[in-house]
């Protein structure tokens, strides 16, 4: 959707914010944008978010199972009698294994959060937004895009009503 | 720290002082931001270099001449080295097992303490690692442990307990910077966007990789927190009974018990709590954090504390027990040895700092008072520190033959080496609560509302 302008508020506490985005989305105004200082509890689960758990899962089983091929294949490799144990001592090729699963599925699972939260992108044109940089301090930050000088005016109406200690509206 | 702050925060896991979310991030970066530290940190810092210094010269000194200068004997062929090892990562392990324990069981108190917790045991594991590759004798073929293509064919040995501690060790470590990190990148993002000199909103901006606040992106941030914490539990008892395996897996008396695990485990704890104590008590008084840092977070720590006491005595007795039980004559004699060979005041000592001392927490008052909770963390520290050295100098000064018995005494060496590690861990702990926020910000303030409804 084109947009003129971008209506910005401000608020203090979640529970306005929350007010506001749901207020929002049921008169149809598209968000373009929402920032919080800390996870917000009254936002439905996003589609998507659970994949993550499942790539730590992934990556790490895929790890353990790889460095656990590693120690069968280097005993092999360069066969070695220590105390008359066994090559194949599959008891003892666990021990790094487990330990190499946490450590593949954390590694996973952090490029899994850098690519599916779109980070590493330093400069975002979010950041332009003088507002946006009170969100990781002390602010909940909306903001709305609006296709006409009316549909403006209803959303900085719409965001003032449900508590917002600071409107704006920017032109796109 | 009084009653009536008791009482003020009865319900409450923050003061009064601290009631919105922009105080939360002013106490926490104030100290940071600020940018002038006072005379006590600058002292602190060049103290602690000076012996850094020390004790790293001292390491040099063990690098070119080898374990001759330490007390380490043809008998007591681990000593400090060993013992400090041990100690350190159990310091370490308790870090990230806090951290992510009290993040499953939902324990609010947890966001006052989990960052520092956490960096506890970055620095505690870093130190840890020194000790075993100071202990291999020829230090420069440590890279031998890992797995790596080579003109010779030669592959690490995965039977021997020295490519355990290696693994255990590597992949705690940088698990454990993964888990800080995800904990940390809303909070310089914080630092990125606060007013401040330009070159640290950028080396703050570089490390918030661009992080904005989204509720997509806080909810991936959770869900990922929460599913490292359920890798970190079994990962830190793993990583710890690996170290007990290492006396556990021996065939030495005192050491081939199936206790020895979940002992040393529940050891780690103990210690870092008692550790977490000091470093709390440090932070709150030096940065201005008593509105963060309440009484009831130190009460919630000494119940803790207390519980891990009773375990270990209860440990120490099942290995008694279990010489007596076994009517093994080795076993019996370690056990005798413990109570009346030579070392026995250092036995006695531990005793009492591990099980007896601890129980003053069973008082009230105590729990909350500075200078209890300072006294009987640091008899903790000192009677973890002496049980590990003991598991060593008891078992291996009065092995199976008598005529290969030894008694171990420490050098000059081996105590610049302890005491430089001790002085390293303060020093990046005074540059790490310069630089990064000490306390999860995002956390207290999810806290702070919550407590507001």
């Amino acid at each position: 959707m084109s947009h003129i302008a971008v209506a910005i508020a401000r608020f203090d506490d979640e529970g306005p914010y929350v007010r506001a985005r749901t207020r929002a989305v049921a008169h149809d105004f598209a968000i373009l944008g929402e920032w919080c200082p800390y996870p917000p509890k009254g936002i439905p689960a996003l589609p998507g978010t659970g994949r993550i758990v499942w790539t730590v899962a992934i990556t790490g089983i895929i790890g353990a199972i790889g460095l656990f091929a590693l120690a069968c294949a280097t005993t092999y490799a360069y066969p070695f009698d220590s105390g008359g144990r066994p090559l194949f001592s599959w008891q003892t090729f666990l021990i790094p294994a487990t330990e190499f699963l946490a450590l593949a599925g954390a590694i996973g699972g952090v490029v899994a959060l850098f690519r599916m939260a779109r980070l590493t992108r330093l400069n975002h044109p979010a950041f332009d937004f003088e507002e946006m940089l009170h969100a990781s301090l002390d602010s909940f930050v909306l903001a709305l895009a609006c296709d006409t000088e009316d549909n403006a005016n209803a959303a900085i109406a719409l965001l003032a009503e449900t508590g917002a200690v600071h409107t704006r509206l920017v032109d796109s | 720290m009084t009653a009536a702050h008791v009482r003020d925060t009865d319900r409450r896991w923050t003061l009064p002082s601290v009631n919105a979310l922009g105080d939360v991030t002013e106490t926490v970066l104030a100290p940071l931001m600020d940018r002038r530290a006072g005379k006590k940190y600058w002292l602190a810092v060049a103290v602690s270099l000076v012996i850094t210094v020390i004790g790293f010269a001292a390491m040099g000194f063990s690098f070119v001449y080898g374990p001759g200068l330490w007390g380490n004997n043809t008998a007591v062929v681990w000593g400090f080295p060993i013992a400090n090892y041990v100690w350190w990562i159990g310091i370490g392990n308790a870090g990230t097992l806090i951290s992510s324990l009290l993040l499953l069981t939902r324990q609010k108190w947890r966001a006052s303490i989990n960052r520092f917790a956490e960096a506890m045991t970055l620095f505690a594991v870093s130190m840890a690692g020194i000790f075993p590759i100071l202990h291999l004798g020829r230090q420069i073929y440590f890279y031998w442990m890992a797995p790596y293509p080579n003109t010779m064919g030669v592959w690490p040995q995965w039977r021997s307990a020295l490519v355990w501690d290696f693994w255990a060790i590597v992949c705690y470590l940088l698990f454990s910077i993964l888990f800080f990190y995800v904990g940390l990148l809303p909070d310089v993002a914080a630092l990125r966007d606060r007013p401040g000199k330009r070159g640290w909103r950028l080396f703050y901006g570089f490390l918030a990789m661009g992080w904005q606040g989204t509720p997509r992106q806080w909810q991936l941030q959770d869900r990922l927190h929460h599913a490292l914490a359920v890798l970190a539990v079994p990962l830190v008892c793993s990583v710890h009974s690996i170290v007990g395996f290492d006396f556990a897996a021996s065939m030495m008396p005192g050491w081939i018990e199936s206790l020895f695990p979940p002992y040393f485990v529940v050891g780690a704890l103990f210690s870092g709590f008692a550790m977490v104590v000091l470093i709390a008590l440090t932070l709150r008084w030096a940065m201005g954090l008593e509105g963060i840092i309440v009484p009831r977070h130190f009460d919630a720590i000494a119940r803790i504390i207390v519980a891990s006491a009773i375990v270990m005595g209860a440990s120490y007795a099942m290995e008694w027990f279990s010489a007596f039980w076994s009517g093994d004559p080795d076993e019996l004699r370690v056990v005798g040895f413990e109570f009346t060979g030579p070392y026995w005041p250092l036995y006695y000592a531990m005793l009492a700092c591990n099980v007896a001392i601890p129980q003053l927490f069973w008082v009230p008052k105590l729990r909350t008072n500075a200078w209890a909770l300072t006294g009987i963390s640091l008899a903790v520290l000192v009677g973890m520190w002496l049980e590990r050295i003991l598991i060593i100098m008891e078992t291996l000064s009065t092995g199976y033959e008598p005529s290969f018995w030894r008694l171990y005494s420490a050098t000059f060496v081996d105590f610049a080496i302890l005491a430089g590690t001790l002085a390293a861990f303060v020093l990046l702990f005074l540059i790490f609560a310069r630089l990064l926020p000490v306390c999860s910000m995002y956390e207290t303030r999810e806290l702070l509302a919550e407590e507001r409804r």
